[in-house]
């Protein structure tokens, strides 16, 4: 709106006053340079305690402190980091490490089995948002200094991954005991938290830390996070060139942040669209029926929402899997059109000509009403009439895992590791399956996910894919393009199925 | 409006101003004032705008159009379509209902609470007051956005609600205001007055009080609309508003969430918000300045005796000079020739107040400047002070003191003059002192700075005079203020000043008008006695006759700006000789009995 | 004097407590389910159990409100749910920056408010009628618009300032002044254009007084008369409305801080309060109520020093 304009008299004057000594001193902000990193997150760390952080957004506060037993590749293949080596035994139910030596966490404390094994069990009971991943360990023990044995309930195809991720971060254990454990990590990661400097929920400062074992991870001297609360002041940062790279909120400044000279690197995380959660029809008897779910699947023009909803940037879909699934189908992205008259026609066959009032939750504040206004016009063209209870926060899932209502319009990951999804979305007991739905051929697709060889977990996936498309257990819109975005002197390789690259694999560009 | 005036108390109008104001047809008025007039008129069309949201528009504020979002102005859409493809017209108008709505309902929540407590506790008084007092402050501790934050995380996003809850957060506005009317009327005699006369507490309320309080609760409220539809929006920008109603707070919000999609989405909302507030600013602000205005009888009084003054002055008579047998031989100290003072008017007119005065008053001499209020008298002492009100000037004639011409002396040299050389005693000592400072500061500052003394010798000289001029307890009055002082010994602080810094002439402007008759004759003992023994030169001006006998050497007589007569007192007053002066004499008081004898015998 | 800072104190405690003792019912009876709050959708019942068993919330309200009553008079006000940083600190780091903010407007408001309101007073003509429409805009138009105006001219156009951020003074001064500029003046803006108005018509007000007649007519200069004695006559109702405004300006921080993103109280509150941080939010309302008491408190004791009248009464 306002583009670089000279401003005449008055503010010139008292402006120059203030800057004009202070025009040839440096910003402490960012510069480029290739000591100091300057993150922009959209979140702070709700704690800096291994056992109960969480990930995604928060996954850089984690990375920049603690180490994990694996890590995962940009592509999301397992590669070693404190664990050396790893097998399954026969039926998947055993899981044995071999541990790296000579580690040693900033307060002394070696890292060894044990210490891998407390950190385990500390997760399973702890209270982070993924603590439920660590549901199928049974047992963590460490059979020897170097050898670490966990034991499975039941075979867990994602487990590796959790294992590269906070499940598998790596605290000593005396620093839970401190009064200041959630505001002080002890790791043995490639930085170390500078309390002074930092100002806890607003910006984190960390500096390297000089005994890393794994120097070629380490890429800076000092790594300073700064959070933002709005799109509006993550584009100021950016056009302030007060950040070298930063998350985004939202895709209504993509054109100005490229302006600034940074990069877009686009990323399609999750998928917007309804979840229909009472396939039996327990709550809602029309949403019970296939062909009403199948109807309100032909209710939405998805190229028109793509583009009110998101400015375009994203791609239309009508499944839930994401494009680096092993589940995924191309065909499958555009399985129902936009056809208003066979939807009503549906509706008829099913016994609804004149429609049928369907309950949703809404959350304004952090969709804004807009969104909600679109779908409820969208059904309204089939006769479906929307009424919608807002909510102010997260009192929201409260509400949706009641469950309370049949459907909610949300926005949800989506994992490239389909187990991972299945245990989030589509098994009997999975937190986003409030009316616990299931059947026989479903349990059939889930087990063989579950036990099988990777070819064999592969095509249950794709099936499973594809039945809950024709039998439309969701009506997905568009998977919406999040934006990580960075600037010329800093190089990022994206993470397949995190919002934030990975912190070792963004790196300072030799100019 | 800024939602950091919320606290302040700087919205509340004066009351006691408001009050005597209100008693004088402020309605007609207020209808001349042309900006509190166009200010009224644009809020009256945004209100119209409102109830007849439905005529201006035919869509649906709440329709939403998935292929038609952000669309510019035109095409079918006056001002364009928002996020949600809605039209921005449609919901810039019926969002004023929802906002102006419940802005009203903050207001007349804050005032229905405000009023009734206020009349309540300043009619009542006792528990009722000390409680409403305390709830009051309690209120406005208050940060207002902070609470609103909290209530509405535990009631939910509602408009009305919040609205409700910020009435109750602003109330101590109006009950202020109320309870500050009521406890000043509630003395008055005509309140007791009605009550002996059987008129019911309800009646005297209602009839009395709320009258004079109507245009400081209208004032108040203005202020208060436009705070509430400020904190709404604030609200709103954070995010914190219902979503699901139009209101200028949202659709500004979903402006700026789509502001760089479409950024002419923000200035229509940001118009209707702007334009509203400046309305009611300036419609308040027209409000409190007619108050105001009205409120001043005492400047206005001052201002047409400066301004209208003198009825024009009569054709030119000469002054009637009386001889003076063995006038002094040296020249005068002050002599003023054909003075002539007056007052430009804005059609270009000048309305003069002192023509052709001349005047001589010789060293040691104690001449008396007599004439009726609005004579000129006073306006020819402030002008060879040269502290003529503002819009006044010297027209013509010279001031000649001690052989420079005070007309025309540069300003610093005047500045030299003044209370070193040329000294003032007002009229009314109260209110002559600067209330900020003690009697002290306000007696040695002159000094510092005229005899250059230090303040421990200024300090000295200052006890001294206060003994002087008849102060019994001289260190007391020297640390009090003058609010602690009586008339009179306010009068005799303003002589000892006048006469610190020995001056050569001393204008004593009605010394003694405002005070008793018993410290009169005191106040001319003491300017007698300081003539005596510092031989000062005194101009004293006054309508009072017999000040002038007991004092003066030689009058002078003033009538409608001019000099009448002047000469030796005794001589004068021997043998008036001008109609006017005689006019004077005639109309004191004259020595015989009030009442006659008694007949003698009664008829039989 | 000393017998009256008691009373105002005592009622400001039996005041906090009140308001104290409302807030914790009202917060809690509005949480909801407080772990999964916290933990979001994609934790497990399990884990949202255990979070609602470790924060104290299977225990009955009242004795909840007891135990943290008592905590909070030994300074305990415990950790945010959110964060987990403990109360204090968070409080104690971020009030630094916000009173740094607030103290800042008042500052520069007394300043500029004094200088147009004499300029105004004094000069009369366009001068007077500039300012006058520079008051009904800075008091009209509301501060956030004005401060989105600020960062967009001055910080992202001209590059004199920081947009975003804040950069503590002990840290970098000149950082400091490119984070802290913008945000003082959008807070002062609304506070000048009010209180400008106050000064000027009390400065003309008192020009017109009889005394400053009298103390020309000893000879004090000019700039004797009006910064020494009609200022001083003129800022009394002028100060104690600034300082009843700072009350005021905690609220407009709130939303300052939001727009250029800096780490105050206001913003913390605004976070807190969404989130329903109920330590935090406890945390905050006993820190603004004590805030607010004292400011209070120290506004009544300045009004009887600078208003000679009001010792007496």
């Amino acid at each position: 709106m306002f583009q670089r304009r000279k401003w005449p008299g008055v503010a010139a004057g008292l402006a120059l006053a203030v800057a004009g000594p202070l025009v040839l001193t440096a910003c402490g902000g960012a510069q480029g340079s290739s000591s100091t990193l300057t993150l922009g997150v959209i979140t702070p760390a709700t704690t800096f305690k291994a056992p109960d952080m969480n990930w995604g957004n928060e996954s850089t506060y984690n990375q920049a402190v603690y180490d994990s037993l694996v890590q995962a590749s940009p592509t999301g293949v397992i590669e070693p980091h404190l664990a050396t080596a790893w097998s399954y035994n026969a039926d998947k139910t055993v899981l044995t490490m071999t541990l790296r030596t000579g580690v040693k966490f900033t307060d002394g404390t070696p890292f060894d089995a044990s210490v891998a094994a407390q950190n385990l069990e500390a997760f399973q009971k702890g209270t982070s948002n993924n603590a439920g991943f660590l549901i199928n360990m049974a047992s963590a023990t460490a059979e020897s200094p170097t050898k670490l044995v966990i034991k499975l309930k039941q075979p867990d195809p994602a487990f590796l991954t959790y294992l590269g991720q906070a499940a598998g971060s790596q605290e000593s254990p005396k620093a839970w005991k401190s009064p200041t454990a959630s505001t002080v990590p002890v790791g043995s990661g490639p930085y170390v938290l500078d309390a002074k400097a930092t100002v806890v929920g607003s910006s984190y400062v960390f500096t390297a830390n000089p005994d890393y074992w794994d120097k070629a991870e380490q890429h800076y001297s000092k790594v300073v996070m700064n959070v933002y609360t709005t799109q509006t002041t993550i584009l100021d940062a950016i056009e302030g060139g007060q950040v070298n790279a930063a998350n985004t909120f939202d895709d209504t400044t993509i054109p100005q942040i490229q302006n600034a000279g940074f990069t877009v690197h686009p990323l399609q995380l999750n998928w917007a669209g309804l979840s229909l959660f009472d396939r039996d029809g327990k709550m809602s008897g029309p949403l019970g029926k296939v062909q009403v779910r199948q109807a309100i699947n032909m209710a939405f023009d998805r190229a028109a929402l793509l583009k009110d909803m998101s400015n375009g940037y994203g791609a239309v879909t009508t499944q839930v899997f994401p494009a680096n699934s092993p589940g995924y189908e191309k065909s499958l992205e555009s399985y129902y059109r936009f056809d208003p008259a066979k939807a009503k026609q549906l509706l008829a066959e099913a016994g609804y000509p004149n429609g049928f009032t369907l309950a949703m939750p809404s959350i304004t504040s952090a969709f804004g009403s807009a969104t909600y206004a679109l779908i409820q016009a969208e059904l309204a063209n089939i006769g479906i009439k929307v009424d919608y209870t807002d909510y102010q926060g997260p009192t929201i899932f409260t509400a949706i895992l009641a469950p309370k209502y049949p459907a909610t319009y949300f926005t949800l990951e989506e994992d490239p590791v389909p187990w991972q999804m299945a245990q989030f979305l589509l098994t009997k007991n999975a937190t986003f399956n409030p009316f616990h739905s299931t059947n026989g051929t479903v349990a059939g697709y889930l087990s063989t996910m579950q036990t099988g060889s990777g070819a064999q977990a592969a095509t249950a996936a794709k099936a499973l894919n594809r039945y809950m498309v024709e039998n439309a257990w969701f009506a997905p819109f568009f998977r919406p393009q999040s934006s990580f975005v960075s600037d010329s002197h800093t190089n990022v390789k994206v993470q397949a199925g995190n919002a934030v690259p990975y912190l070792w694999n963004i790196t300072p560009k030799e100019s | 409006m800024s939602e950091a005036a919320v606290s302040s108390g700087a919205l509340a109008p004066d009351i006691s101003s408001d009050i005597r104001a209100a008693r004088s047809h402020l309605a007609r008025r207020f209808l001349k004032n042309t900006l509190g007039i166009a200010a009224l008129a644009v809020l009256v069309l945004i209100v119209l705008a409102a109830i007849f949201a439905p005529l201006l528009t035919s869509y649906d504020p709440n329709a939403v159009s998935v292929l038609n979002i952000l669309q510019g102005p035109g095409a079918g859409h006056l001002l364009g379509t928002d996020g949600a493809g809605r039209d921005v017209w449609a919901r810039l108008l019926f969002g004023a209902r929802f906002t102006l709505a419940g802005a009203l309902l903050a207001t007349v929540v804050a005032a229905v609470l405000g009023i009734t407590s206020g009349l309540v506790a300043g009619y009542y008084g006792k528990w009722f007051e000390s409680v409403s007092s305390w709830v009051t402050t309690l209120l406005m501790a208050l940060p207002g956005i902070v609470v609103l934050l909290a209530a509405r995380a535990v009631l939910g996003p509602s408009l009305w609600s919040v609205m409700i809850i910020f009435g109750v957060l602003l109330a101590p506005a109006f009950y202020r205001l109320v309870y500050a009317a009521v406890s000043g009327v509630r003395n008055e005699l005509f309140v007791d007055a009605a009550r002996v006369s059987g008129v019911s507490d309800f009646r005297i309320i209602a009839r009395h009080i709320l009258t004079v309080v109507r245009a400081p609760i209208i004032l108040q409220a203005s202020i208060v609309f436009g705070i509430a539809i400020a904190v709404q929006v604030g609200l709103d920008f954070l995010g914190f508003g219902d979503q699901t109603i139009p209101t200028w707070g949202n659709i500004l919000n979903d402006g700026f969430t789509n502001l760089y999609r479409d950024p002419q989405l923000v200035i229509w909302p940001g118009l209707a918000i702007v334009i509203t507030g400046v309305a009611l600013t300036l419609f308040a602000n027209a409000l409190r300045d007619e108050l105001e205005h009205s409120a001043r009888p005492s400047r206005r009084r001052r201002a047409a005796v400066a301004t209208a003054a003198a009825e024009p002055v009569p054709p030119v008579s000469n002054t009637i000079v009386h001889d003076e047998p063995d006038t002094a031989t040296e020249a005068p100290l002050l002599h003023i020739e054909g003075l002539a003072v007056g007052y430009p008017q804005p059609d270009g007119s000048v309305t003069r107040v002192v023509d052709n005065v001349s005047l001589n008053i010789g060293r040691g001499e104690v001449h008396g400047l007599i004439g009726e209020s609005g004579s000129g008298k006073t306006q020819t002492a402030w002008s060879v002070l040269r502290l003529l009100p503002s819009g006044g000037e010297v027209l013509e004639g010279s001031i000649q003191f001690d052989g420079e011409d005070l007309s025309k002396v540069p300003s610093a040299k005047m500045q030299d003059i003044r209370g070193g050389r040329i000294a003032y005693i007002p009229q009314e000592p109260m209110s002559n002192l600067d209330p900020s400072f003690t009697i002290g500061s306000q007696l040695t500052e002159p000094m510092r700075i005229k005899l250059g003394v230090s303040k421990a010798e200024a300090r000295a000289r200052a006890l001294q005079l206060l003994g002087q001029v008849g102060i019994p307890n001289p260190e007391r009055t020297f640390a009090s203020y003058p609010h602690e002082l009586s008339g009179g010994m306010a009068q005799r602080v303003l002589i000892a000043g006048a006469v610190s810094c020995e001056p050569d002439l001393v204008i004593a402007d009605e010394p003694t008008t405002a005070l008793d008759v018993t410290i009169q004759a005191e106040i001319l003992d003491l300017l007698r006695d300081l003539q005596q023994e510092l031989g000062v030169t005194i101009l004293i001006v006054t309508h009072n006759f017999g000040v002038v006998a007991d004092l003066c050497d030689q009058v002078s007589v003033m009538q409608k700006g001019r000099i009448v007569e002047t000469g030796p007192a005794r001589s004068l007053f021997a043998n008036p000789q001008h109609p006017y002066t005689r006019s004077l004499f005639d109309a004191i008081l004259d020595e015989s009995p009030a009442r006659g004898p008694y007949a003698e015998v009664l008829p039989r | 004097m000393l017998t009256f800072t008691v009373r105002r104190l005592l009622y400001g405690i039996v005041l906090l407590f009140v308001i104290v003792t409302l807030a914790y019912l009202l917060l809690y009876a509005a949480a909801g389910n407080v772990g999964r709050t916290i933990l979001g959708p994609t934790a497990t019942q399990a884990t949202v159990a255990l979070k609602n068993q470790q924060l104290g919330l299977n225990s009955p309200l009242i004795s909840r409100y007891f135990s943290w009553l008592g905590h909070a008079l030994t300074g305990n006000f415990g950790s945010s749910w959110f964060t987990n940083q403990p109360v204090t600190t968070a409080i104690i780091t971020r009030l630094q920056v916000t009173l740094i903010l607030v103290l800042g407007a008042v500052i520069v408001s007394a300043v500029a408010s004094a200088a147009l309101g004499v300029w105004a007073a004094l000069r009369g003509g366009w001068v007077d009628r500039v300012i006058q429409v520079f008051s009904v805009l800075g008091f009209a138009i509301p501060g956030f618009l004005i401060a989105l105006f600020l960062v967009r001219i001055f910080a992202l156009g001209l590059h004199w300032f920081k947009p975003t951020g804040y950069v503590p003074i002990t840290y970098y001064f000149g950082g400091w002044i490119r984070t802290v500029t913008l945000p003082i003046i959008a807070l002062s803006i609304a506070l000048v254009a009010g209180i400008a108005q106050q000064v000027r018509s009390s400065v003309i007000d008192s020009l017109r007084q009889d005394w400053v007649r009298t103390l020309r007519s000893r000879g004090i200069s000019e700039r004797s008369v009006l910064f020494k004695h009609v200022l001083r006559n003129a800022g009394g109702p002028a100060l104690s409305v600034l300082a009843l405004s700072f009350v005021g300006l905690l609220g407009g921080a709130v939303i300052i801080e939001q727009i250029f993103g800096i780490p105050g109280l206001g913003q913390i509150a605004v976070l807190a309060t969404s989130q329903g941080d109920v330590p935090l939010v406890m945390g905050l309302v006993v820190a603004i109520g004590v805030i607010v008491i004292v400011v209070n408190l120290v506004v009544d004791l300045l009004q009887g020093f600078l208003n000679p009248k009001a010792r007496i009464s």
